[in-house]
């Protein structure tokens, strides 16, 4: 009943002063509003890239020739990588458990009957359902003697079908790579969107022999895919394979690699690097608004306490102790700021959903948390800003103050 | 009720002279008295009635109300002897502004250690000055002579020993004087002890006794029989 008296009457002391009160919020409001965009956009960015790790396997490490820092195969000029590289990292790196080596090319056309679409043809080993944990869903994969055979067999991803016979069952039936016939033998299980945006059902996988000899006519390959047989040496195999290849690259510390290296490990690594400069910037801002916030508060409480100074003469006569009056504007500038703290808050949750919009590749992701941080920071800030000022209010005499 | 013995307050003045406002007072005022002090100004009646309302202390001497001696309390309990035995009542009124009547009456209960019921008692307070019906307006609403009648019903609403009144119709017109006078004459049948301070000798001819002051010096203590 009191308190609830002297919370009315501090809000009403705000409400007197309606801009002013405004104006004590504001660097509040546009701090909070940062920090929530720091966790909205934090949040954000940790759920794609655990989505990405998730998607490309968390026991994941590939490894793409080329260097860059794009994620993906190389386009075909590109022959830097080779099948010794990959025999190389399988004997020296330990925990490996499965390799597929592949030769990639993108946007190659593929014929059945007047059917044709454009596609990625893989060209991979018997070992790619155990490297990519990723099994036919009907038919058959090639096999180690259509592998010496350099047999014209295709496994087809789902999108290709859906393009080249529709609803009708592609298996057993002829087709044309770059053309080139061959029989399709499985379809392999449906997979979705790379981490990258690309579809992962779009592919051909045919033997590698058969695509290096008989396709594409290179001995260069363009990836290795491998499993990890433990999660958490993720870490350890990127960096041995890195290390591994340099060798015998002959690159030389201090120069670019002309490989690339991807993990669920490197990916973490690059995301948090991105987002560490941005939320170094974010939280900068948040910080200088609080501070600068929290300085107009005090200096908008001291002007405060010099207008109300027969108010305070008057709460003394009637019976405020210096603890009363020293809590009463601790209270206000408390409430100013708490009040710019939650529409920080809010502001800070419509800018986080507006953002992606903006920027497609930003993602966030709007939560409570910020409530809790908000709340904190901003008491924080009305408490320390109030001290002064609130002493100051406290310290007076009441006979002077009574007369003004 | 108040026994002021050898009160003497000084102040230094920034040169670093002290100057001697009240010099050894002695003083005592019993319980439902209604006593006026007048005084001209700048001779000591204000710091007298600070004094008296435990907003100041005096440089020397005893000052003992209601029985107990109050020069040895701290500020947390001179706050709380204000907040229960003191009302006051001061020239410019004193209210919150853009505050209810009713809130501005219920300011002292906020800070009283005992538990209340804030409304019943501030509308009672209202009541006995004639303002219950205007308890939700504001000061600005009100006619000076209203405003001071709110500001009596603060001073009442925690039904304190004494009310110490600082020349409360310093800035009414003679209408608005005698309207708030006589709440004083009832509030002084009512059995309250009144110490009132003022220059006009008209309202102090309504007061008990008159207590005149010069120098910091009690010159005159007339009790009307």
């Amino acid at each position: 009943m009191k308190s609830a008296k002297t919370v009315n009457l501090a809000l009403k002391a705000l409400g007197t002063h309606k801009l002013r009160t405004f104006l004590m919020m504001l660097g509040v409001i546009i701090g909070i509003a940062t920090l929530t965009v720091i966790v909205s956009v934090g949040k954000g960015a940790r759920a794609k890239m655990m989505k990405s790790i998730r998607n490309i396997g968390t026991n994941a490490v590939m490894v793409f020739a080329g260097g860059g820092k794009v994620f993906g195969p190389p386009d075909e000029k590109t022959n830097t990588l080779t099948l010794d590289d990959a025999r190389a990292v399988l004997e020296t790196v330990r925990g490996i458990k499965s390799m597929d080596t592949a030769l990639v090319r993108l946007g190659r056309t593929v014929k059945y009957e007047d059917n044709n679409t454009d596609t990625v043809i893989y060209g991979g080993t018997i070992n790619y359902g155990e490297a990519w944990e990723w099994s036919v869903e009907s038919g058959d994969f090639f096999t180690e003697e259509d592998m010496n055979s350099m047999s014209r067999v295709a496994v087809l991803g789902r999108t290709v079908v859906k393009e080249l016979f529709g609803d009708a069952d592609p298996i057993g039936q002829n087709i044309k790579i770059e053309n080139v016939n061959f029989k399709v033998i499985g379809v392999l299980a449906p997979r979705g969107t790379s981490p990258m945006g690309m579809d992962m059902d779009d592919r051909v996988v045919i033997p590698y022999t058969t695509a290096s000899r008989r396709v594409f006519n290179t001995t260069y390959i363009s990836l290795i895919r491998m499993a990890a047989e433990d999660p958490n040496d993720v870490g350890r195999i990127e960096e041995e394979v890195a290390s591994v290849l340099r060798e015998r690259h002959h690159i030389q510390p201090g120069f670019p690699d002309d490989f690339r290296v991807r993990g669920a490990s490197s990916i973490s690594k690059m995301a948090m690097g991105a987002m560490g400069t941005m939320n170094l910037f974010l939280g900068l801002v948040s910080l200088i608004s609080l501070v600068v916030g929290g300085i107009v508060v005090m200096n908008i409480m001291l002007i405060s306490v010099g207008e109300r100074v027969k108010e305070i003469g008057l709460r003394r006569a009637v019976g405020a102790t210096k603890r009363d009056i020293k809590n009463q504007f601790l209270l206000e500038s408390f409430l100013v700021t708490v009040m710019g703290g939650i529409a920080g808050v809010l502001l800070g949750l419509v800018i986080s959903v507006l953002l992606p919009r903006l920027m497609p590749k930003m993602a966030a992701m709007p939560s409570l948390e910020p409530f809790v941080l908000g709340f904190v920071f901003s008491g924080l800030v009305g408490l320390l800003a109030g001290v002064h000022p609130a002493k100051k209010a406290a310290a007076m005499d009441p006979v002077e103050a009574l007369r003004g | 009720m108040i026994e002021l013995n050898e009160i003497t307050k000084t102040y230094r003045k920034n040169g670093g002279m002290e100057v001697k406002v009240l010099r050894g007072i002695s003083l005592n005022i019993g319980k439902g008295e209604y006593v006026a002090i007048m005084a001209p100004s700048g001779m000591g009646k204000s710091t007298l009635m600070n004094i008296i309302g435990c907003l100041d202390r005096p440089t020397s001497g005893e000052y003992r109300l209601d029985g107990v001696s109050v020069d040895r309390m701290n500020d947390d309990e001179l706050s709380a002897v204000r907040n229960r035995k003191i009302g006051f009542v001061f020239q410019q009124f004193h209210l919150l502004p853009r505050t209810t009547a009713l809130e501005n009456v219920q300011l002292p209960l906020i800070y009283s250690r005992e538990e209340k019921d804030m409304d019943a008692a501030a509308k009672a307070a209202l009541e006995e000055v004639g303002l219950a019906d205007r308890m939700h307006h504001m000061p600005s609403e009100l006619s000076g002579g209203q405003q001071q009648r709110v500001a009596i019903a603060r001073a009442l609403v925690n039904d304190p020993a004494i009310i110490l009144a600082d020349e409360p119709t310093g800035n009414l017109d003679s209408a608005a004087s005698s309207e708030v006078m006589a709440i004083f004459d009832k509030l002084h049948k009512e059995g309250r002890t009144i110490v009132m301070v003022t220059h006009s000798d008209e309202i102090a001819e309504r007061a008990g006794r008159i207590i005149r002051m010069r120098d910091g010096g009690i010159v005159s203590d007339e009790r009307k029989s």
